[in-house]
C-alpha cells in the first residue's frame, strides 16, 4: 500500500482530512514524512511501517497493540530516550526514532529454577559436588 | 493451543501457566508471582482479564471481590528520575 | 494544593470539569493521551434515529465549554501513584506531583484481550486501537482484515472500518480456549448479538431480536446459522466459524479459521486459510480501576459492569473521604451515561468544596435523573443486566459506609 492509500483523505462522514503541515523524522535512520497531529505510530503505520520492535528476551516482532498507551508494546526509543510509546507521542520535525533491539538477559537460567541453590550451604553442597563429578569424568 | 502467548510482555504461554499451576498446585496469586504472567512493562493491563480468566478456569477460584494480584504503583513505568523527583524526562 | 485534580479527559472528566468550573473551582484535568476527549473521540455510529453519532463534535462541543471556563486540561501527563493524605491526595505523575483536596478518577476502561495464537505479530491489534487510527489519526490499519470477537463494541467499530475504506473480510469468533470461553461460544455471543439487531438493516437479526427474550430461538438460530454467515453492511458476521492461528513471519499475512459447533468446539477437516493483512481483537472492555486501587478505594465485582469498580453511590461518592468515580471506571456503558456520570461527580464536588449547598443539591437529583434515562435511552448496552449491576454496588456502598 503507497503512503496516499494509508491515509483517509476523505470520509464520507468526517468529512476531508484538514490540511496538515508535513514534519520529517527518521525511523532505525530511514528518513519519513508525517503529518503534525499525527502520533510517531500513526505516522509510521501511514509510511507502512508496522514492526516497532522486538521482544528485547526472544526477539519476536512487535507492534501497536492497544495504540492508546495501556500495552506498552510499540514502545521506542525517541531522540535518546527509551521506552517512549510511539502511540502516544506527538510528531515532532527532526525527531529521531529508534526501534528496540534484544538485549542480554544474564540473569535467566538455563536450569530448571529448582536446580538452582537456595542458600550459600547448598551453593557449596552443590559446587562440590560438581568438581566430584568432573574429576570422575 | 498450549503454545499460545497469554502474556504479551513476558512471553508467559497458556502451557507455562497450566504447567506451573498442575506442578506446585499453586493458587493465583502464586502462579502470576512463579510465571511472571501479568508483571511485565504494561503491569498486567493487557492481559489481566485473561491470565484471571485462564487461573479461574485452573484453581476453580472465582474473582471475588478484591482484585487477585494487588495492584501496586507505580501503574506505570516511570524512570528513576521521575520517581526522584525531576521531571520532563520523556 | 486544587480544589480538584480529575484524572481522564474523556466525556466523563471534561463534563465533571465544566461543571467545577462553573461553580468557579480551582480544577486541574489531566490526561495521557496527546489530545482531550478520551474514547469518545474515535466514536462514530448511526442512532437508530438514523443520526450520526460523531465522537470528534462531540468531544469539541464539550471542550468549548470547558475553555470557555477557563479549564486547565493537560495532555501528555500519565499519573503513576495517588496517595491519601489527611486533607486530600497526591497525584504522582511524569510531570511532576499534584495535590488537590478532591479527586476525580475518570480513566475509563481497557481492552479485554481474546488472544488467538499468533496474536503476538505486527498488524494484530486490538478493535479500540484500530478505531483511533481510523477516525482519529485518519490513517488505514491495512488493506484487507478480519475481527476476531463479536460483539457490540466490534460490530459498531467494523462500521466504522468500512466507512474509512478499509476492506473487511468478516467477523467471527477466537478459537475456544480457557482465556477466550465465552468469546467463543456461538450461544453467548448470539446473545450479545441480538442487543445491537437494532443497528443492523439485517431480517435475521431483527428476527433474533424480535425473539430474544425467548432462549430457544436463539438456541435455534445458532443450530442453523447461515454457512455462509449473516450480512450486517454487507459483511458477514459467523458465530459458527473462529479464528484459530494467525500467520506471519514479519507481519499479519493470513489467518486459519475453521467451522464450530454450537458449542464452540472446532469441527475437524473444516480449515481455511484467509489471506489478511491486519487483525483486530475484540474481547471486551473491562473499567480501567488501577488508580483507584492504589488510592485504596474498596472494590466490588460485578459482571454485568466488567468486572471490578471501585464501590460509590449515585452521587458517584467513593467510600474514601474526597476521592468520586465516573464514566466507565464504574462500569462499561456508552458515552452518554459517562457524560451524564461526569456531571453528577463534578456537582457532588462542587457541593462539598463550596457553600452554596441548596442550589447545588437541587442540580445533583437533576443530574442524576439525566443519568438514569440516558441509560434507560441508550441504543448500545453493553450488558443486558446493568440495572442489576448498579444496584449491587449500590448497596455495597452502603455497607462500607456504616461500617466506617
Amino acid at each position: 500500500m503507497t503512503h496516499k492509500q494509508m491515509r483517509i483523505i476523505d470520509h464520507p462522514v468526517l468529512g476531508a482530512m484538514n490540511e496538515r503541515d508535513i514534519m520529517t523524522f527518521t525511523f532505525d535512520g530511514h528518513t519519513y514524512k508525517g503529518f503534525k497531529g499525527d502520533t510517531i505510530a500513526s505516522a509510521l503505520l501511514a509510511n507502512g511501517i508496522r514492526q516497532l520492535r522486538v521482544h528485547e528476551e526472544r526477539g519476536t516482532p512487535r507492534g501497536i497493540y492497544c495504540n492508546i498507551g495501556h500495552c506498552f508494546e510499540c514502545r521506542t526509543t525517541v531522540n535518546g530516550v527509551s521506552g517512549v510509546r510511539a502511540c502516544l507521542t506527538p510528531l515532532k520535525d527532526g525527531m529521531v526514532v529508534t526501534s528496540g533491539q534484544t538485549e542480554p538477559v544474564p540473569l535467566n537460567s538455563e536450569h530448571d529454577v529448582d536446580e538452582l541453590p537456595r542458600t550459600y550451604t547448598e551453593f557449596i553442597q552443590k559446587q562440590k559436588a560438581h568438581e566430584a563429578g568432573d574429576s570422575d569424568a | 493451543m498450549d503454545k499460545m502467548i497469554i502474556c504479551r510482555c513476558e512471553e508467559v504461554t497458556l502451557g507455562d501457566i497450566k504447567d506451573t499451576a498442575e506442578q506446585y498446585d499453586a493458587t493465583a496469586r502464586e502462579i502470576k508471582l512463579r510465571t511472571r504472567a501479568g508483571m511485565g512493562y504494561c503491569g498486567g493491563r493487557t492481559c489481566r482479564p485473561a491470565v484471571d480468566k485462564v487461573l479461574e478456569d485452573i484453581t476453580g477460584e472465582k474473582p471475588g471481590d478484591q482484585i487477585p494480584l494487588k495492584v501496586q504503583p507505580p501503574v506505570r513505568p516511570v524512570t528513576l528520575a521521575t520517581l526522584g523527583g525531576r521531571t520532563n524526562d520523556t | 494544593m486544587h480544589d480538584v485534580i480529575i484524572i481522564g479527559a474523556g466525556p466523563a472528566g471534561l463534563s465533571a470539569a465544566i461543571k467545577c468550573r462553573e461553580w468557579d473551582l480551582n480544577v486541574v484535568v489531566i490526561d495521557e493521551f496527546p489530545q482531550p476527549g478520551g474514547r469518545l473521540l474515535g466514536q462514530l455510529h448511526q442512532e437508530p434515529n438514523g443520526e450520526w453519532w460523531n465522537g470528534i463534535k462531540e468531544t469539541d462541543a464539550l471542550l468549548q465549554q470547558a475553555t470557555d471556563l477557563n479549564t486547565d486540561i493537560r495532555c501528555g501527563v500519565s499519573a503513576h501513584h495517588i496517595e491519601k493524605t489527611n486533607n486530600g491526595y497526591i497525584i504522582h505523575t511524569n510531570e511532576g506531583i499534584l495535590e488537590s483536596q478532591k479527586l476525580l478518577i475518570a480513566t475509563g476502561a481497557a481492552e479485554s484481550a481474546a488472544p488467538v495464537p499468533g496474536w503476538t505479530l505486527p498488524g494484530v491489534m486490538s478493535i479500540g486501537a484500530a478505531q483511533v487510527m481510523t477516525n482519529v489519526h485518519r490513517v488505514r490499519v491495512g488493506q484487507k482484515g478480519i475481527i476476531v470477537g463479536v460483539n457490540v463494541l466490534s460490530a459498531a467499530i467494523a462500521r466504522e472500518l468500512q466507512l474509512a475504506g478499509i476492506d473487511l473480510h468478516s467477523m467471527m469468533l477466537p478459537i475456544k480456549s480457557s482465556v477466550t470461553a465465552e468469546h467463543a461460544h456461538p450461544k453467548k455471543v448470539m446473545d450479545g448479538l441480538v442487543r445491537i439487531a437494532h443497528l443492523a438493516p439485517s431480517a435475521f437479526l431483527r428476527f433474533g431480536s424480535t425473539f430474544a427474550k425467548m432462549n430457544w430461538i436463539r438456541h435455534l438460530a445458532v443450530q442453523f446459522y447461515p454457512r455462509g454467515g449473516v450480512k450486517m453492511w454487507g459483511m458477514p458476521i459467523h458465530v459458527r466459524k473462529a479464528v484459530k492461528e494467525i500467520h506471519g513471519t514479519e507481519h499479519v499475512e493470513a489467518v486459519t479459521v475453521c467451522r464450530v459447533t454450537p458449542d464452540g468446539e472446532e469441527i475437524q477437516g473444516t480449515e481455511e486459510r484467509v489471506d489478511v493483512d491486519f487483525v483486530c481483537i475484540a474481547g471486551g472492555l473491562y473499567p480501567l480501576t488501577e488508580l483507584a486501587a492504589v488510592a485504596g478505594c474498596p472494590f466490588q465485582y460485578v459482571e454485568s459492569l466488567g468486572g471490578h469498580v471501585p464501590v460509590h453511590n449515585d452521587r458517584m461518592e467513593t467510600p474514601l473521604d474526597g476521592l468520586y468515580v465516573a464514566g466507565n471506571i464504574t462500569g462499561i456503558e456508552s458515552a452518554k451515561v459517562a457524560r451524564a456520570q461526569g456531571e453528577v461527580a463534578g456537582l457532588s464536588i462542587a457541593k462539598s468544596v463550596m457553600d452554596a449547598v441548596e442550589l447545588i443539591e437541587h442540580g445533583i437529583d437533576n443530574a442524576i435523573a439525566n443519568v438514569l434515562e440516558t441509560r434507560k435511552a441508550a441504543s448500545i448496552q453493553f450488558h443486558p443486566d446493568i440495572h442489576e449491576g448498579r444496584a449491587k454496588v449500590a448497596e455495597a456502598f452502603v455497607e462500607h459506609t456504616q461500617t466506617q
